[in-house]
């Protein structure tokens, strides 16, 4: 289990690495139009399209990586003072309850969402816009399988907590 | 008895004037008419939070209804685009002849058949105006690096002459041309523009080449219909025809107060048509894409060689009526 | 009915702990999937695209990128220092130089925290070695390094202006009268207290040549100065919309990183990644709203709260008075985010309906989620500052020295609600 966790680890940190250059790029893209249009007063719609693509796809990975990072806000006045075993106890029923079942109706309904833009070959309505938007829709399935991933890293490993936890007690 | 609750979504936000009166009156009508046996529940863009997703819900069948434009479809097929309004296309009148007579129905159901959509015309703007510029255009050469807010193919129709069109959310329009991020933008027309306060800031309002009769939609989702009984289908379909043309009398009446507003409270405003040589320029570049897009499939072609055939007979009547009778008053 | 059992269950299931924004997100599942299908859900998608598509929120992450990058280039405890040294010697001075250097990280960033902790580390050990009282110190940290939330750029402005549909550049220039009176009050406070009582904040002995101090104070505050002025300026003229600033303050954090010497690709990596961090936070909990609102409003939520309270007596003053508590009140265990997200909804088509000027309302919100980061035991703000400072301040007097704060926040709040034309232009 334990390699199986730091396998997982390691794969989704490389996706926040992803992401992190999706952020990099978003703000040299915007830079990039800002730039052009003032000094150069053009204009191009795909470049404009394509901001909401980097930055959609930066914070929809970016989900589980921080999920993972225990980067969520909590109402913690009473998380906090708990047992490692009780907050353990906590993340794995709330993962199960709460974050794997929203998941997964987005992921089955995001993937419908993403085929239909595929089958019609949707593309922008905007002169010079991107086509292909199915790609941009599929960052809606596959990003919240991505976010399931997470939550399943964070199972396993609050499980190894919990069990952690409870042979110290024992100890 | 049984009671049909049906939900529609539209484009607009809440109380949006003539474009949301138009579904509150067919809601209305349906009510009405079939003794609340049909009820529709409108949804404005504030609740479904997805303003050109209308397509999306109505196919789906999450919605039974939408209200919306046609040619929002465009990315998704670039057939959809013919059924609201083209560049130098049909008049109001002459359009809806075309939809119920010139077979334009029939071409509409061509093309939204293999969607499971029921397509029908839900209210005409009139022509609408070519917008709204803070600088004269004397001629094709200002045209040249203009950025302006014109979606969709006369957006496209105006790339080729060097514009740049560019997409700026309607909440921003304002503050973009006050401040220079865009040069001009098209809207509706006086009905709609004025609430939008453009006259403080662009003195130039010129008169309308690109949507020369924006005709809305009315989408029901086919499996939904046919679930109906044939009265209230019938019912449906009679309120659809009367709301839209409520909403192109009321388009026309609300035109007519709001420019005698503007010319009476901003007289600054210079009200005023393109110079010929750019209309002609325009005429070109609109020629010349829609016989490219002819080219792309045969179902384009025959819609595009419809609206043109029956738009010139039409017109040959037009102008032997409206345009001969306004003739005699200049 | 089914609206308000939501809003009541989920509420109050946030304080197991579990992340808010999957809290949200579940519990409307659960209550939606129970009485109305899961059919709805099937939307989900749609309404996820369009905050995807969302160009006005892009400006979230690229204004949080610019802080990070800011707050890696050490600017604020520069600041912090030179300014110290500059007014260290007055009875007060180091307090009004912490109010002094809070406002001006708070033109240049749109988040909070990086500067309380800043000034936690640097400002928080002088002042109790020269025997600052301790709460004064404490609540002039939290206050100082909350200002970023009011004075533009701020993400809760630019979040309450894609809530509410303003526009963002108007919010920015109508945050900046009130901002202002919020630093003045401070600074007077101060000098107020130091009046009455001087062993307060006593003056700090400085050994430095007063020119050389005054030198490099100038050195470290004329960069950021440029930047606060091509971010805001480009704004306020209307040069550039407030997401292609926020690209510009990006781009401009890191020449300032270059000219500070501490630009490198690690800085680059470092800042970005903890900006998909908080910004992701910041998305996932509008996603969990989103699901949220989906189910209230489908269920009539939204209706039945709108005739409840246009029924009451006494109009929109009784409609502010009850928006302003309910803020105020749930600030105190959630933050800033999940009122802005969920609770504000709600509200904005009411004040619509009520006829209330949209903008003034956004900002007397934001002016009251400042509150937020200072109540216990939930304010953020408190929660850096105990996080930073030394074992001796116990967690009792931090939250003692926010209260007068929040007093003046109060007062400044209600004089923008009695007097909205003197502090609102935009
Ligand atoms: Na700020
Ligand atoms: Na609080």
């Amino acid at each position: 289990m334990r390699v199986l966790t730091q396998q997982l680890n390691r794969f989704i940190d490389l996706v926040g690495i992803l992401c992190a250059i999706l952020m990099v790029l978003m703000l040299a893209n915007v830079f990039y139009d800002v730039v052009m249009r003032y000094l150069f007063n053009t204009v191009s719609i795909a470049m404009q399209e394509l901001e909401w693509h980097l930055f959609a796809a930066m914070f929809m990975f970016g989900i589980g990586y921080t999920l993972k990072e225990n980067g969520h806000v909590r109402v913690d006045i009473f998380f906090e003072n708990l047992s490692v075993r009780k907050q353990a106890i906590i993340n794995i029923i709330g993962t199960l309850v709460f974050t794997l079942p929203i998941s997964y109706l987005i992921l089955s309904s995001g993937y419908g969402y993403a085929q239909e833009a595929f089958l019609m070959n949707e593309g922008s309505g905007d002169p010079g816009g991107l086509p292909h938007r199915w790609i941009i829709r599929a960052v809606i399935p596959a990003s919240t399988a991505f976010l399931m991933l997470c939550a399943l890293q964070v199972m396993l490993t609050e499980f190894q907590h919990f069990i952690g936890a409870k042979e110290e007690t024992e100890q | 008895e049984k009671v049909y609750r049906w939900k529609l979504a539209e484009t607009w936000g809440p109380n949006f004037p003539i474009f949301g009166d138009a579904t509150k009156n067919l809601a209305k009508l349906v009510k009405e008419m079939s003794d609340g046996r049909l009820v529709i529940r409108i949804d404005s863009s504030n609740k479904h939070k997805s303003a050109l997703g209308i397509f999306d819900f109505v196919k789906s069948g999450q919605y039974q209804m939408g209200h919306s434009a046609s040619y929002y479809w465009k990315g998704k097929d670039p057939n959809t685009m013919f059924f609201t309004t083209v560049p130098f296309g049909m008049t109001a009148t002459e359009q809806y002849a075309w939809f119920y007579h010139g077979g334009g129905m029939e071409l509409m159901k061509d093309v939204y058949d293999k969607y499971g959509i029921l397509s029908f015309p839900g209210g005409n703007t009139g022509v609408q105006m070519g917008g709204w510029f803070r600088k004269e255009i004397k001629g094709v050469d200002d045209l040249k690096g203009l950025k302006m807010r014109i979606p969709g193919f006369a957006g496209e129709v105006l790339a080729k002459l060097g514009a740049s069109p560019t997409n700026i959310p309607s909440g921003e329009l304002y503050t973009a041309l006050e401040r220079n991020t865009i040069d001009a933008l098209e809207w509706v027309g006086p009905s709609l523009d004025l609430r939008m306060g453009f006259h403080k800031i662009a003195p130039f309002y010129y008169t309308g080449w690109h949507e020369p009769a924006t005709e809305l939609q009315f989408m029901v989702n086919q499996k939904a219909y046919e679930s109906l009984p044939e009265d209230l289908q019938n019912i449906l379909t009679t309120a659809m025809r009367v709301a839209a043309y409520d909403m192109y009398i009321q388009s026309t009446h609300a035109s007519a107060e709001n420019l005698k507003q503007i010319r009476e409270d901003y007289p600054n405003v210079k009200i005023q048509d393109f110079p010929d040589d750019v209309i002609q320029a325009l005429h070109k570049a609109n020629s010349e894409l829609l016989k490219e897009l002819s080219d792309k499939s045969p179902l384009t072609a025959k819609i595009i060689a419809s609206q043109q055939e029956y738009g010139s007979a039409v017109r040959d009547w037009t102008g032997f009526s409206d345009q001969a009778y306004l003739n005699s008053f200049y | 009915m089914i609206g308000i059992v939501l809003f009541v269950t989920a509420l109050l299931l946030l304080f197991v702990g579990y992340p808010i924004a999957f809290t949200f997100a579940g519990v409307s599942l659960l209550v939606g999937g129970l009485t109305m299908g899961l059919d709805l859900f099937e939307m989900m998608p749609y309404r996820i695209m369009s905050i995807m598509e969302n160009t006005v929120m892009m400006a979230v992450p690229m204004f949080i990128f610019m802080g990070v990058v800011l707050q890696k280039t050490g600017l604020a405890e520069r600041l912090l220092e030179s300014m110290g040294k500059l007014f260290g010697g007055m009875s007060g001075g180091l307090a009004i130089s912490t109010v002094l250097v809070g406002a001006f990280l708070a033109a240049s960033t749109g988040v909070v925290g990086a500067s309380v902790v800043a000034m936690g580390v640097i400002s928080l050990p002088v002042m109790l070695k020269y025997n600052y009282h301790q709460p004064t110190a404490t609540g002039i940290i939290c206050a100082s390094g909350t200002l970023g939330q009011i004075v533009p750029p701020s993400i809760i402005l630019i979040i309450l202006g894609d809530v509410m549909g303003i526009p963002v550049g108007d919010l920015f220039k109508a945050a900046v009268v009130p901002g202002a009176a919020l630093i003045l009050a401070y600074i007077l406070y101060i000098i107020y207290l130091t009046r009455r009582n001087p062993d307060f904040a006593p003056p700090i002995p400085v050994e430095e040549d007063r020119w050389k101090v005054a030198r490099s104070a100038l050195f470290n505050v004329l960069p950021p100065l440029a930047l606060i002025v091509a971010v805001l300026g480009s704004i306020f003229t209307g040069l550039a919309t407030p997401t292609e600033s926020s690209a510009l303050g990006g781009v401009g954090a890191l020449i300032l990183a270059a000219i500070y010497r501490c630009f490198s690709l690690k800085v680059i990596k470092e800042s970005a990644l903890e900006t998909v961090k908080v910004s992701s936070m910041v998305f996932a909990v509008l996603l969990g709203a989103t699901a949220f609102s989906m189910v209230f409003s489908y269920s009539g939520g939204d209706y039945l709260v709108e005739e409840y309270i246009l029924s009451l007596p006494g109009e929109k003053w009784t409609f502010l008075a009850l928006a302003m508590l309910g803020i105020f009140a749930l600030g105190f265990f959630i933050d800033f985010i999940e009122i802005a997200f969920i609770v504000v909804p709600i509200l904005a088509p009411i004040a619509e309906a009520l006829g209330l000027n949209m903008v003034w309302f956004a900002i007397l919100i934001a002016m009251n989620l400042q509150a937020s980061f200072l109540t216990p035991p939930f304010g953020f703000s408190l929660f850096y500052l105990k996080g930073v400072a030394p074992s001796s301040v116990m967690t009792k007097t931090i939250y003692k020295g926010a209260i007068p704060f929040i007093l003046l926040q109060m007062t400044i709040l209600a004089l923008i609600i009695l007097f909205p034309d003197y502090f609102i232009f935009y």
